[in-house]
């Protein structure tokens, strides 16, 4: 889903780059508040795992692939979608300067895609389901839904941006995502987030989370 | 939750990015994305040319995760080096917004 210079004009490319540069001024706001000694191993791990799967494109049919974006699983296991949005940053920040992956011009459209909406709505709707339905098919949902979402706003930026038609460019982008996010996204995500729930539960406790209680428990005091 | 747990968990991601690393270049689909499928179903094709022909705003080093004349072992190294350049950043990015710091 990486936009390339060419499919949003330049004047549109400012306008999401201003859309989104106070989301990444938020995460690092997060990163401040948050990140320690202990929890910077972690986010490095997620970054770097995040940057090589989405070199992994999976065949879908139809003659198309398409790959993990990643936000849902980060903002899981730091249980805030800052965490996304941060570790998207930084991996479209390499994908776009090193390797011409996605435009530099349309960063700030791709950030906002698929760190913001994709980790926000997938962390979100993965909190709302945790209770009812359980941690493992929570993630695949929360994940899943993420990055539908992200494509369908990514479809509606191609229309603005007079590059696809309105009605065709969603039924083609909705259809390839609601595949790409049912195995690329939800499975894999809900795979390494039972993985951990099993092997370090103490990630996904509170625990981990602590700081961000007392936190918040000062902020409201 | 232990320091060296959590140096447990870094040094198994990092296995997962380079396992990822040298595989993809074998295993990735070449074929288009979605976005790319998209553009390519609902874009007329004059335009759609056009769109191509056009370069990018900056080239970039090692464009498509390939290094010129490398072959697959190029595309393995572009990866390895990728991984490892967010690995670096995450770090410095960490230690600059360290809390304790």
């Amino acid at each position: 889903m990486h936009i390339p210079d060419s499919f949003i004009p330049l004047d549109q490319a400012v306008v999401y780059w201003a859309i989104t540069i106070p989301f990444i001024f938020m995460s690092m706001k997060w990163a401040k508040n948050e990140l320690d000694e202990m929890k910077i191993p972690i986010l490095a791990a997620l970054a770097a795992g995040v940057f090589a799967i989405q070199a992994m494109n999976i065949p879908i049919g139809m003659g198309t692939s398409g790959h993990m974006v990643g936000a849902t699983l980060v903002a899981i296991v730091f249980a805030s979608p800052w965490a996304g949005v941060l570790v998207l940053t930084l991996v479209l920040l390499v994908q776009g300067f090193a390797f011409g992956d996605g435009g530099i011009t349309t960063m700030g459209a791709n950030i906002l895609n698929m760190g913001v909406v994709s980790g926000f709505v997938g962390y979100y709707t993965y909190a709302a389901l945790r209770k009812s339905v359980g941690t493992s098919i929570a993630a695949f949902g929360g994940a899943w839904l993420g990055l539908f979402i992200s494509a369908i706003v990514c479809s509606v930026q191609m229309w603005l941006a007079g590059t696809f038609p309105l009605v065709p460019g969603l039924i083609a982008m909705g259809t390839y995502h609601l595949i790409i996010g049912f195995i690329g996204e939800g499975l894999i995500t809900a795979v390494v987030i039972t993985s951990i729930a099993k092997f370090r539960p103490d990630l996904l406790e509170d625990s981990f989370n602590a700081g961000s209680d007392r936190y918040n428990t000062e902020v409201h005091a | 939750m232990s320091g060296k747990s959590n140096m447990k968990f870094l040094y198994a991601g990092i296995a997962i990015a380079l396992l990822l690393s040298v595989l993809a270049p074998f295993l990735a689909s070449p074929n288009p994305d979605g976005l790319e499928s998209a553009a390519g179903g609902v874009i007329e094709e004059s335009k759609m040319s056009e769109l191509e022909e056009m370069e990018p705003a900056v080239s970039s080093p090692m464009p498509d995760y390939s290094i010129e004349g490398m072959g697959k072992g190029g595309e393995v190294a572009a990866i390895a080096i990728g991984t490892f350049a967010v690995l670096a950043i995450s770090f410095v990015f960490g230690k600059v917004f360290n809390k304790k710091a």
